[in-house]
């Protein structure tokens, strides 16, 4: 992964329609959320709160939260406005208490990973000569996650963690808080909640084929070329 | 059987009325008015801990015997209308998944959680994806045929009826299966998706053979429940009752049978009549209340980490290590399957998303060839992760910042296979009980597991397999993530009370009252999935227990 983090997308996918984070989009004339009326009342609830009701954070500090909001927006590559606050909905999770389902026998509770993976971030900034990681240019900041993810950071509080571990706590939480919201579903043209509607035609044995309401890609792009040519693999 | 001649003819089971007891426009159950309610301080005729794939079953066979059970389950009753969503994250929200801590160690420790562990009544099967295979007649007697791990005490024509009931009762559609005891479904094969037609052109290519199932998804008329609509969420809780677990398929006949389903009760230790040596019942804790269910019998069902779990904090006089523990072997000899997944990019939209995610499957490679340097084997089966599930794959290969975002944004090019792959049993690969406790004040499970050198290579032959299926289809790139699926083993059955925990007839050496019915019992694991073979297992201790005078 380079340096250059800046702009998900040089080449301009521009959505059109209702709202994407960084409006960034492959099917920009198309919005999920206009299916909800086909959503039964259970699931449209779960979805429209996720959209409309953000929790307050309340499980880190306003310091911690300040770190783990700019660590969450170069995970993400979320440099502009509109943002998914993945942050409240992972606060929110660990508020509840946290967990997936397992600890790793060489990691604190997911609860501590978070809070010692803001204090670490915090220390590498500062050996940067930043105040602290939110402070940082975006250049360090990358660089810092960047050493994260190869499990190349050291001494203070990350001598008390598998960093390579934490690492992949804090990017699961990160994806699911981001991958659950409608916004990305309609960056990616995921078709969203299916009950009780489902599909008639899925694809078989014509490629391609689709619902009449499933949209159509504008801009096509093959990620293993493109993630090279503009240095970001 | 002759097969195709009787497809739709003969599937409505005998013995279980449950898909009659539904109702068409409602998924929950509808008969719980009329549930019995047992009071603590009646002797039942048999506790249940666990209402998923093993108790579920037994609980409904006995209960049509005349049997009084109580089944205890840990999570809730659930109405699929109002508890389960049509969203990834949200399933997790409602409590599908068994997701208190569990301590997880080793070479390869196992993250456990959605991906193999449930809770509430119908068990891991609510969120299973619904492949439902037999075992080979070979699983049972690789001692002798392979020369590795140990042979099962029972043999595949032991169970070979009970896999028949049961196909009948989820109900199993598929085509015709050449593997292992060539065999039919009650169901036709489910019309596949874009997205499993590439692979399964692919396999073709490669010389492979395919076959769309076996997938327990209702594909036509079963009583009141509805065929399937293809939404593609069958992991987050099936809402159509197209979809098979023990909530719908057996348990509504067991409640018809004076059956007591006791939702929201975490059963916390087996009790011994310390005179007899017999089980007496079971302490359990219900709405923060210690509670002891007293019973004339004991089937423990609570899968490869709660069934030695709770054996181990069972001890008492005369089993001072655990229940069944006289010879170390509770919580040894867990199992999980090598399930590595490779995704491949094809320049179509494919959008794996719509359809069940399980639709064809390979056997072709699940025993033991020579040539390939290693014993047993694994099987090959599609699926398709939902847009969390596939960011797993997309970081999982190390990418994050913008291109994670634009791997993501590819989602709709790309399809998944996956391996199924045989591990060994192995004593050190175990659970034990860990300092920290949960709300119940229990002990926490702490789950070891390396894998062996016959279990890493399997996989890698496995996963050059898959390369070669997506070369031959044509495919522009992959992406590999390396996981694991499903728990056996933990409580195993077999010929003395030296080498198993549980004899053939699923009873602990040394406690004639108490059963283990569940996957815990299995000495091996095959490379199937192991829902229908819990079931058929626990088809056949009930068969083996007695008619209750009524």
């Amino acid at each position: 992964m380079s340096t250059d983090q800046a702009h998900p997308n040089p080449h301009g996918l521009r959505q059109r329609k209702g709202t994407t984070p960084q409006m960034v989009g492959r099917y920009p004339d198309w919005d999920v959320l206009d299916e909800q009326g086909h959503w039964d009342e259970e699931t449209r609830k779960v979805v429209l709160d996720r959209l409309h009701k953000v929790p307050e954070i309340t499980f880190f500090d306003e310091r911690e939260a300040e770190t783990l909001k700019a660590f969450c927006d170069v995970l993400l590559a979320q440099d502009e406005e509109p943002r998914i606050p993945v942050l409240s909905y992972i606060d929110e999770k660990l508020a509840g208490g946290g967990g997936d389902g397992w600890q790793y026998y060489d990691l604190p509770h997911d609860t501590d990973v978070w809070k010692i993976v803001a204090r670490g971030l915090d220390e590498e900034a500062r050996k940067d000569a930043f105040d602290s990681f939110a402070d940082a240019s975006l250049e360090a900041q990358v660089g810092i996650v960047h050493r994260f993810d190869q499990g190349e950071l050291h001494g203070g509080v990350w001598e008390t963690v598998n960093v390579a571990r934490a690492w992949k706590v804090v990017v699961r939480y990160a994806c699911q808080a981001f991958y659950s919201h409608p916004w990305a579903w309609t960056e990616i043209g995921f078709g969203g909640p299916a009950y009780p509607r489902g599909y008639g035609a899925f694809g078989s044995p014509h490629m391609g084929e689709q619902e009449s309401w499933e949209p159509s890609e504008a801009y096509h792009f093959d990620p293993v070329k493109d993630t090279q040519e503009r240095g970001i693999e | 059987m002759t097969p195709s001649l009787f497809k739709g003819s003969i599937a409505m089971p005998k013995d279980n009325d449950s898909p009659f007891l539904l109702d068409k426009h409602k998924r929950g159950l509808q008969n719980l008015d009329k549930m019995a309610r047992y009071r603590d301080a009646d002797v039942v005729d048999l506790v249940v801990v666990g209402a998923g794939a093993g108790g579920g079953v037994l609980a409904q066979r006995l209960a049509r015997k005349g049997w009084k059970v109580v089944v205890l389950e840990k999570g809730p009753l659930w109405d699929p209308d109002r508890d389960w969503v049509s969203d990834e994250k949200g399933a997790g929200q409602a409590g599908l998944y068994w997701t208190d801590n569990r301590i997880i160690s080793g070479n390869d420790p196992i993250e456990m959680g959605k991906n193999n562990s449930g809770q509430g009544v119908g068990g891991s099967m609510t969120h299973f994806a619904g492949y439902a295979p037999r075992l080979h007649p070979s699983d049972f007697e690789v001692k002798t045929r392979d020369g590795v791990a140990v042979d099962w005490p029972i043999s595949y024509w032991d169970l070979k009826d009970a896999f028949e009931r049961v196909e009948r009762e989820l109900p199993v559609a598929g085509e015709d299966w050449p593997w292992g005891d060539p065999h039919s479904y009650p169901h036709s094969p489910h019309p596949i998706s874009g997205a499993a037609y590439v692979a399964w052109e692919g396999a073709r290519q490669y010389g492979i053979d395919m076959r769309v199932g076996p997938v327990a998804i209702t594909n036509g008329v079963f009583g009141n429940r509805p065929h399937c609509i293809y939404r593609g969420f069958c992991l987050e809780g099936c809402k159509v009752n197209a979809k098979a677990s023990p909530l719908i398929t057996h348990l509504p006949d067991a409640i018809e049978f004076g059956c007591e389903i006791r939702a929201d009760s975490m059963a916390v230790k087996v009790e011994l009549d310390d005179a007899t040596g017999r089980a007496a019942g079971v302490t359990y804790v219900k709405d923060g209340e210690e509670r002891f269910q007293r019973a004339e019998a004991v089937a423990v069902c609570g899968y490869a980490i709660e069934t030695p779990r709770l054996l181990l904090n069972s001890a008492c006089r005369r089993h001072p290590n655990g229940i069944g523990n006289n010879a170390d072997l509770v919580g040894r000899y867990v199992m999980v399957q090598g399930a590595t997944q490779v995704a491949a990019r094809f320049p179509e939209l494919l959008r794996m998303y719509k359809a069940p995610p399980p639709e064809v499957s390979s056997e072709q490679f699940y025993e033991t060839d020579e040539d390939r340097g290693f014993a047993r084997g694994f099987s090959i089966q599609t699926v398709s992760p939902l847009p969390i599930g596939w960011a797993e794959h997309v970081t999982a290969e190390g990418h994050w910042g913008q291109s994670l975002r634009e791997y993501m944004r590819d989602y709709n090019h790309w399809t998944v296979l996956g391996i199924l792959a045989e591990f060994m049993p192995e004593a050190e690969n175990r659970v034990t009980l860990a300092d920290e406790q949960d709300e119940y004040g229990m002990p926490i499970a702490h789950f070891n597991y390396n894998r062996c050198e016959n279990d890493k290579a399997i996989v890698d032959f496995a996963k050059g397999v898959l390369m070669e299926i997506w070369d031959g289809a044509g495919a522009e790139d992959t992406l590999t993530i390396d996981r694991y699926a499903h728990l056996v083993g933990g409580a195993r059955m077999g010929f003395t009370p030296d080498d198993s925990v549980v004899d053939a007839s699923l009873r602990v050496w040394d406690v004639e009252n108490l059963f283990i019915v569940d996957g815990s019992v299995m000495p091996t694991e095959g490379a199937a999935n192991p829902a229908l073979v819990i079931m058929a297992l626990a088809d056949r201790c009930a068969s083996l227990l007695d008619r209750k005078a009524t």
